[in-house]
């Protein structure tokens, strides 16, 4: 795995800066030029981001995108994801931005290449460039009489080309291959067993670690004896550094056993909170809200409405539970260290290692394996462990968490508190929208997302807290985006059924939003709406969303009987605009929906004095494939309007749909998740 | 001690204690098998046992010794993808894919002791196993449609 393996015979080299905007904006800064995309002698692309793939499917959408614009298959792209040593810095894999940030700019740099070649075909061929076209790995002459194989071209060929700022990509009517669903190009690596994810990465070497864990959040180690763990059988050392004490071992199941039997006193931080009592603490212990927002006169709006709605919400702590558990591989070399991570950020990894070990960042190198899966965890945090007991007994050391460890010590979506005061007039439209956030976590940027409310109003205030988080805090599939949809969306059902109007009527009564509007009136032909059948324990809901610059609108059919509910339907309409893959961008979706149904009906972290009490599957209860409902996408966007994420909006409005259709069902509001335990 | 895995004898030295998972991944070095729980709660583990669907993170090594053991590396035919990792492929049936073996392995044995199961039938195989991602959808439709398939049956026999 050396830099100079990728790099022979190359012909053509695309160099340009990563940017954050689908087309150059001399407003946003873009990031270091680097290499983009190579072809070598062979007419074998290869493109080089720092994306990593962690399910979502992105090297299909990146090989569909170069292919389009070069004008050859699909087969003859390699993708270079997540290596710090060998991708441009384009940022983590974050905010369903790869399609519409990176994805262009490489499909910019595959054009800047097809022009090079047709401008090599026309002095071979001497004729015009502009007598010339690309088709399948070849220039030809416009009428087809004559052409030259991309390979034959590049044949000695050492050509290094910029990514002017002008750059003519192709028009979607010239696409063959984007907006088509197609095959996973990693699919039969994933079939067969053969994908590397972390724990399957292996160095010359290697031993494994596993960390002595406190008892509890903030406890601090007292007392503790090694001696028994250092007497165990394989046992290669027991590293101590003030709290950080970690067993090294020539097998896996020997660290695990030897990190058991070491003596350990902890004083424990004793902290108050708990799953029973968070929902008030949030408010209790939040900073002063921030407005986001805050327009026209509210007092008087409301005191001129004709009713008005007063009430709170809570979305408890969440655990990501992806199936992978954290992982990491760490190597020092003559000073450099090496680590294979599971994180969606390598170069972010990259340097908080190089800050944690006092390295320059060019002495730290980043690769990311496949990835089982995040939806926004996997810290830096394992690597930094694995990368210390590394150092302290100089060879490669693998740190493999369990999954009591993964639920205990990885990091959990933020429980948060909702207020929300609402007045409407005589007509059912909302005079007055006053909203207040309380998420957990260190900032209140992370309560940000999604907290405002795309319905129309003049007198409004959207205000977001960040409050004292008990258990720690980190992301999750469109983080603060997903908790502040439930909260908005069941208030607006709460306001139709009080007023009595239909919730599809009152939404669309107080919407001018063109693309969100679309959603829904999709969403609700494609359902049935019109025609829904209350009998027999049925129950329907709608709530709509955006995220990610999507716009999304689902419709939920619940059964509730004997205090358990089951999603049977869901009918999404979504508005990504131009769709690249749309069985990639629907498979999203419905993993959306299956997620943000366990969020609705069952998940949550129960804790007390900093320990988490459900650290296991058993008693963590998620969506298995008996709960997963008939789900039907229809794509409303234009093919003419630029891709936006598809990866996290889906999950925003799902939560609120089901509590709504809950609601229809039992005649009961919904303000608090989960659902099923408070039936 | 004596494994019989994916029609290959190996003789390993291993405490009797570890489990079948740790064998397979550390001493075979057969890592298609995956680590998801450890208590046998979500299926990534799961492998083939004398054509029985086997949480391979709670078997005692012992226990498998001298029986058949199908991982899923052994399930395709060489180059030729078994019914059902073809119709994964073919649907999707995966995003992360870190669940995907197990899923692929309790499907195989499904088939193989009833070859046209209905939709009730193939979600209870398939209950003890999670997939995060929620392609619930698609492995359903990916397993009906594989068991259409000739040699979908072969799954268990070893």
């Amino acid at each position: 795995m050396n830099a100079s393996e990728s790099q022979p015979d190359i012909a053509i080299t695309v160099i340009g800066p990563p940017r954050w905007t689908p087309e150059p904006d001399p407003r946003v800064p873009h990031g270091d030029p680097a290499t983009l995309l190579t072809i070598d002698a062979d007419a074998i692309v290869t493109a080089f981001s720092g994306k990593v793939e962690y399910g979502q499917g992105i090297r299909n959408g990146f090989a569909m995108e170069i292919a389009d614009e070069l004008d050859v298959v699909v087969d003859s792209i390699r993708i270079v994801l997540g290596d710090t040593a060998l991708v441009p810095q384009d940022r983590g894999t974050t905010g369903s931005a790869s399609t519409r940030t990176v994805g262009i700019q490489l499909r910019r740099a595959a054009a800047t290449a097809r022009q090079a070649l047709v401008n090599l075909a026309a002095t071979r061929l001497e004729v015009d460039s502009g007598a010339l076209k690309t088709e399948d790995g070849r220039v030809v002459s416009n009428d087809g009489a004559t052409g030259v194989d991309y390979a034959d071209l590049l044949s000695g060929q050492s050509l290094t080309l910029d990514v002017p700022d002008v750059v003519e990509v192709k028009a979607v009517k010239d696409f063959r291959l984007m907006g088509r669903p197609a095959r996973r190009i990693d699919a039969v690596s994933r079939v067969t067993g053969a994908a590397k994810y972390v724990r399957d990465v292996v160095v010359p070497g290697m031993l494994y670690g596993k960390i002595l864990r406190p008892p509890s959040y903030g406890a601090k180690l007292v007392q503790v004896d090694t001696a028994r763990a250092k007497r165990v059988d394989g046992v290669i050392s027991v590293v101590q550094d003030g709290d950080f004490v970690g067993v090294v071992a020539e097998r896996e199941d020997v660290a695990e056993y030897a990190v058991e039997v070491i003596r350990a006193r902890w004083e424990e931080s004793r902290d108050t909170a708990s799953d029973w009592n968070i929902p008030a603490l949030l408010k209790e212990r939040a900073e002063v809200p921030t407005a986001l927002r805050d327009e026209g006169d509210l007092e008087s709006a409301f005191g001129s409405a004709n009713r008005v709605f007063e009430n709170t919400y809570y979305v408890p702590y969440i655990s990501n539970a992806q199936m992978e558990p954290s992982a990491s591989v760490a190597r020092w070399d003559d000073g450099n260290l090496t680590v294979w991570c599971a994180n969606r950020g390598p170069f972010a990894e990259r340097d908080s290692l190089a800050e944690m070990f006092g390295l320059p960042a060019d002495k730290v190198r980043v690769i990311a394996a496949e990835i089982g899966g995040s939806f926004g965890t996997k810290t830096p945090t394992v690597s930094h462990e694995a990368a210390r007991l590394a150092r302290a007994i100089d060879a490669p050391v693998r740190v493999s968490y369990d999954r009591a460890e993964e639920f205990a010590w990885s990091t959990v979506r933020p429980a948060a508190t909702f207020e929300i005061k609402s007045g409407v007039d005589a007509n059912g439209k909302i005079v007055a929208w006053d909203y207040t956030a309380f998420h957990a976590g260190e900032n209140a940027f992370r309560g940000q997302r999604g907290a405002d409310t795309m319905y129309d109003v003049d007198n409004v205030r959207i205000a977001v807290a960040a409050s004292e988080s008990p258990l720690q805090s980190g992301s999750y599939r469109s983080l603060g985006g997903a908790t502040n949809h439930f909260a908005r969306e069941v208030h607006m059902d709460e306001i139709a059924v009080g007023l009595g109007i239909d919730p599809l009527e009152f939404r669309l009564n107080n919407l001018s939003h063109e693309r969100l509007r679309g959603t829904l009136v999709a969403a609700a032909e494609a359902f049935g709406w019109e025609t829904r059948d209350n009998s027999s324990g049925k129950g329907y809901g709608m709530a709509i969303g955006y995220d990610a610059g999507s716009f999304t609108a689902q419709i939920a059919e619940v059964t509730v009987e004997n205090q358990e509910a089951r999603v049977d339907r869901v009918v999404v309409g979504f508005d990504c605009g131009l769709v690249v893959n749309p069985d990639g961008a629907r498979n999203q979706i419905e993993g959306s929906i299956v997620m943000g149904m366990g969020t609705a009906l069952w998940e949550t972290v129960e804790f007390d004095g900093g320990r988490v009490l459900n650290a296991g599957f058993a008693r963590y209860r998620v969506p298995r494939i008996g709960d997963a409902p008939e789900i039907e996408v229809v794509f409303t966007g234009g093919d003419d309007v630029p891709s936006s994420g598809a990866g996290e909006p889906g999950i925003v409005p799902t939560a609120a749909a089901i509590a709504n259709a809950v609601r229809d069902a039992t005649g009961t509001a919904v303000e608090q998740l989960p659902i099923v335990p408070n039936l | 001690m004596h494994l019989k895995v994916n029609d290959e004898s190996h003789e390993v030295t291993v405490d009797a204690e570890r489990t079948l998972l740790s064998v397979l991944r550390h001493e075979l070095e057969l890592t298609g098998t995956k680590y998801g729980c450890g208590e046998g709660n979500c299926g990534a583990c799961t492998v083939l046992i004398d054509g029985e669907a086997t949480r391979s993170c709670i078997t005692p090594v012992t226990s498998a010794s001298g029986r058949d053991i199908m991982t899923i590396e052994g399930l395709a035919d060489g180059d030729n993808l078994h019914p059902v990792q073809e119709a994964f492929v073919e649907h999707t049936a995966f995003q992360c894919a870190y669940c995907t073996s197990g899923f692929i392995m309790s499907s195989a044995a499904l088939l193989d002791r009833n070859p046209a199961p209905d939709d009730d039938q193939i979600r209870s195989a398939l209950s003890g196993h999670i997939c995060r991602c929620g392609a619930y959808v698609r492995i359903l439709a990916a397993v009906k449609s594989a068991a259409g398939e000739p040699g979908s049956g072969d799954g268990g026999a070893g």
